[in-house]
């Protein structure tokens, strides 16, 4: 079996991407912002989903139809052109990124965006609960695809179903407070999304600094794909949205939504599911990076979605 | 004289007269409520994330006390001193507003949107010698006071009396997130102090001493009314004014509204006449739990009230109730427990009524008042015998007629002015003896709408009289003209005026607010000759972004004219260079 990180010179470890600090930081973020969600939630929300389900449907369809496709289509056109040793770990770490379902994020950007907050918080439900079978889904197709000759990098997919069930206990416990406390269910549901941007902010400005010659070193190609796949997948699903005939603020919260993937998640299923491993350090560089980008990219196309959202908001005159 | 049409629809447990009550003034009204819904939650203010805080009746009646002693003891106002309250709907509101009842002072209900001028004209007509005020509207009170006589500020919190830690969230975000707490530079009082001052010198002597002066034609309130002309004045009304009017109102609903067990949305504004007498003081009366929301713009605001809690009642304009049926979450899981809706202010509109009753199964009714008469005047019976597009007939112990020009009361189905009597007609306007004597005569209050009345005696509002267009001698209404346009694709809004003109002394024009899909110049017209006599048909049809509209949302056909004025005025430049 070959081992490339002894080989490669460049190795870069797991502690120097993620310190362990910021390991704790992050699955304690996964868990503030995950119960925020649930404490934002009543059984009416889904039933309102339920009732008219297209939007559920084009937005599960785009998470879990263009996402991965688009992670495998942008690593198998950038990442291979380099050394495979390198190429394949973060090819993993792209293929996770883009397997894994919205993330609460999404949710505080469609707010400020004024699109449907009702749609982006379902969908970001209905996309994590579909993750338990999903996310091992598309690694077991996309994988396979990928890995086909190097059955070493088949991604462990038990550990992945495990972790995403233990994400949604802290919805369903959010939910439950909500349901006999509207006043404390407002409060978690308002500190969830206030740690939730508290920490990025605090993880953004911490690890830029102290990766910054990670940043340097890491191929172009590489930017390539943690960018690209929030981008790209924005607009995509946006296309797909209208070409389903969704109302344009609809189609932009599905946009958001399905561009802005979890990346606490996939961060925290790397370091659940590969410790140990030696190349977790580079299977941890696309999702480090695409948390990094997608809060800058996921800013600009809120202040443009705004606009537009705005102008289809329902007026009622001054009525106080 | 024969008995009024009208009283044969009365629903059976509709009384034609209101029977005597005890109640003298509204600290009877207050009180007797209290006694018998003592620890019962009066009002839940709920915010649009689904924070809430909630007050018992028993609460609001201590904290009201308390407020009222501060007043007179701390502040040294004597009976008839009028205090100024400017706030949205939060759960201080109920406290100052019966305070100033049971001090035996005048309310003068100031919207809180209001600018300087509007504020400094109003503070300063009432001689209002108090402010009570929301801290997030009182930065503009250094320009304003000096040209008033207010000597006192007393501030609340849109977070008070809420539970401490979600106070504290709510403070936190208002001073850090959205920056809506502006530094106060003019000395004030906060208003939990105000309370532990007036805690401090409480006696239930002092209190009765208050009211010893007041009756029933005692003025309770003055509440400010723009009317047309443009100059705001002070309808005084009584504490008589106020009680009779909520009994009415409630007779007039009958089994609609059940004693301690409804839960009433309350959208509107309380410093409006609407809200004020029919949500807070007949709502009150009736024990119901009053869930106040501070602004129902988005209307996503309302959200969380409906699901949270089990709505009975909803009173509103048809804005709100558009508004409403507009929103998805709404017309998705409609209120399960609603009982029926009432909506004044301004016309429901036919269309929204029916898609209403539709959705929620529920019955809706239009009633029909002003502010100088407290307000309401009539009102569709609940329970099937209501008639959409008209006002509905006149609630009990109420007379009203359409007159002509001459006075002379006209025909079945003939227009006229609306005149109305009863004992919720105001005193007369402050200070304004000559308006006063124009407005009520002989008791009958003018209301300057036209209206039309029926065989069965139910009142449909044609126009406002000042509004009314005469084009070569001929009246052109401009509902009738509205109501055509208003029914193209296309149109979202539209507002109709009558301007000067060389040839027909007035002619009409239109002022429209389009859609996807605006339709033409030439639509608009070709539509309107489709049904409307051709001196009633828009001379020109004028494309806008939107209409100038009043709290409530009716559409203000003067701020139109004006702006049409302004309009000519800066053309004629440019026409000359023509």
């Amino acid at each position: 079996m070959l081992n490339f990180f002894l080989q490669d010179p460049a190795v870069v470890s797991e502690q120097d991407v993620v310190t362990p600090f910021e390991q704790t930081l992050l699955l304690g973020l996964v868990f503030v912002i995950m119960f925020g969600l649930g404490a934002g939630l009543t059984p009416k929300d889904f039933l309102h989903a339920l009732k008219r389900p297209k939007g559920l449907i084009v937005g599960w369809f785009t998470q879990y139809g263009l996402m991965p496709l688009l992670a495998f289509s942008l690593a198998s056109i950038f990442l291979f052109q380099l050394p495979i040793e390198y190429a394949a770990p973060v090819a993993v770490g792209a293929l996770l990124m883009g397997s894994v379902p919205g993330g609460t994020t999404s949710n505080l950007f469609t707010y400020f965006a004024k699109g449907n907050l009702a749609l982006s918080v379902i969908m970001t439900i209905n996309t994590t609960i579909w993750a338990l079978l999903m996310t091992p889904l598309a690694l077991f197709i996309f994988g396979g695809l990928m890995f086909s000759d190097n059955p070493e990098w088949q991604i462990p997919l038990t550990n992945i179903v495990v972790t995403i069930a233990v994400m949604l206990v802290p919805v369903i416990l959010g939910m439950t407070i909500r349901r006999f406390s509207a006043n404390a269910g407002a409060i978690l549901e308002l500190l969830g999304g206030f740690f939730g941007l508290f920490f990025i902010a605090f993880l953004m400005a911490t690890w830029v600094p102290r990766n910054w010659g990670l940043l340097t070193s890491t191929p172009w190609q590489v930017y390539v794909v943690a960018i690209g796949l929030g981008l790209f997948g924005m607009a995509m699903s946006f296309g797909v949205a209208r070409l389903f005939r969704i109302g344009g603020v609809d189609a932009r919260t599905i946009a958001l939504e399905t561009g802005i993937l979890n990346g606490p998640l996939a961060i925290a299923i790397v370091l659940l599911t590969f410790s140990g491993n030696p190349a977790i350090g580079l299977i941890l560089i696309v999702p480090a990076m695409y948390s990094l980008f997608i809060v800058i990219i996921s800013t600009l196309v809120t202040l443009r979605f705004r606009k537009s959202n705005l102008a289809e908001e329902q007026k009622i005159p001054n009525l106080l | 004289m024969t008995q009024p049409a009208w009283l044969a629809h009365y629903p059976s447990e509709v009384p034609h007269e209101l029977p005597p009550t005890s109640f003298e003034i509204l600290p009877d009204l207050i009180r007797a409520a209290v006694e018998t819904y003592g620890k019962k939650v009066a009002f839940t203010q709920v915010l649009p994330n689904g924070m809430n805080g909630s007050l018992s009746y028993e609460q609001v009646d201590k904290y009201s006390d308390h407020f009222a002693v501060y007043l007179r003891e701390q502040l040294g106002l004597e009976a008839g001193d009028r205090v100024a309250v400017q706030m949205p709907n939060c759960l201080s509101y109920p406290i100052v507003a019966f305070g100033i009842f049971k001090a035996g002072l005048v309310l003068v209900n100031t919207n809180p949107l209001y600018t300087q001028s509007e504020m400094v004209h109003q503070f300063s007509d009432s001689g209002a010698k108090a402010l009570v005020v929301i801290d997030m509207f009182a930065d503009r009170l250094p320009e304003v006071l000096s040209k008033t006589s207010i000597e006192h500020v007393v501030t609340v919190r849109i977070s008070q009396f809420f539970p401490s830690a979600v106070a504290g969230v709510i403070r936190g975000t208002q001073k850090f997130w959205s920056k809506t707490l502006p530094k106060i530079t003019v000395q004030h009082t906060p208003f939990m102090d105000a309370l532990s001052v007036g805690a401090k010198s409480y006696s239930e002597a002092k209190l009765a001493g208050y009211v010893s002066g007041v009756t029933r034609s005692s003025v309770a309130a003055l509440q400010y009314t723009g009317g047309t002309t443009g100059v705001s004045k002070g309808a005084m009304l009584s504490h008589g004014n106020l009680v009779l009017n909520t009994l009415q109102l409630i007779s007039m609903c009958g089994d609609y509204m059940r004693p301690g067990k409804e839960i009433v949305v309350t959208a509107l504004p309380l410093y409006h006449i609407f809200a004020f007498t029919i949500n807070l003081l007949g709502f009150w009366h009736l024990g119901a739990k009053n869930l106040l929301v501070p602004s129902p713009r988005p209307p996503s605001n309302l959200k969380r009230v409906f699901e949270n809690y089990k709505v009975t009642w909803v009173t509103g304009v048809n804005t709100l109730f558009n508004a409403l049926l507009n929103e998805r979450w709404f017309t998705d899981s409609p209120p399960k427990h609603l009982r029926a809706s009432a909506a004044g202010g301004m016309a429901l509109h036919e269309s929204v009524s029916e898609r209403w009753r539709k959705l929620t199964g529920t019955p809706i009714v239009e009633g029909y008042g002003l502010t100088e008469s407290s307000p309401v005047l009539t009102f569709n019976p609940l329970g099937g015998g209501g008639r959409d597009g008209t006002i509905g007939i006149p609630v009990p112990s109420t007379l009203v007629k359409c007159v002509s020009e001459d006075g002379s009361e006209v025909a079945v189905g003939e227009p006229g002015e609306l005149l109305a009597k009863g004992p919720q007609i105001m005193q007369g306007y402050w200070n304004r003896p000559e308006d006063s004597a124009h407005a009520v005569v002989d008791g009958w209050l003018k209301t300057g709408d036209i209206a039309t009345v029926d065989a069965d005696g139910f009142f449909t509002i044609v126009d406002r009289k000042k509004d009314m267009i005469l084009v070569s001698g001929f009246n052109v209404y401009p509902n009738e003209v509205e109501e055509q346009i208003a029914a193209l694709e296309g149109i979202q809004e539209v507002g109709v005026i009558g301007v000067p003109s060389d040839k027909t002394g007035e002619r009409v024009l239109a002022f429209v607010v389009t859609g996807s899909n605006p339709p033409s110049e030439a639509d608009v017209i070709a539509h309107c000759r489709e049904s409307l006599a051709a001196y009633k048909i828009p001379s020109a049809v004028e494309f806008v972004s939107e209409l100038p509209k009043s709290p409530i949302g009716k559409i203000l056909r003067k701020d139109l004219r004006a702006l049409w004025l302004a309009q000519q005025n800066n053309a004629s430049p440019n026409q000359l260079k023509g």
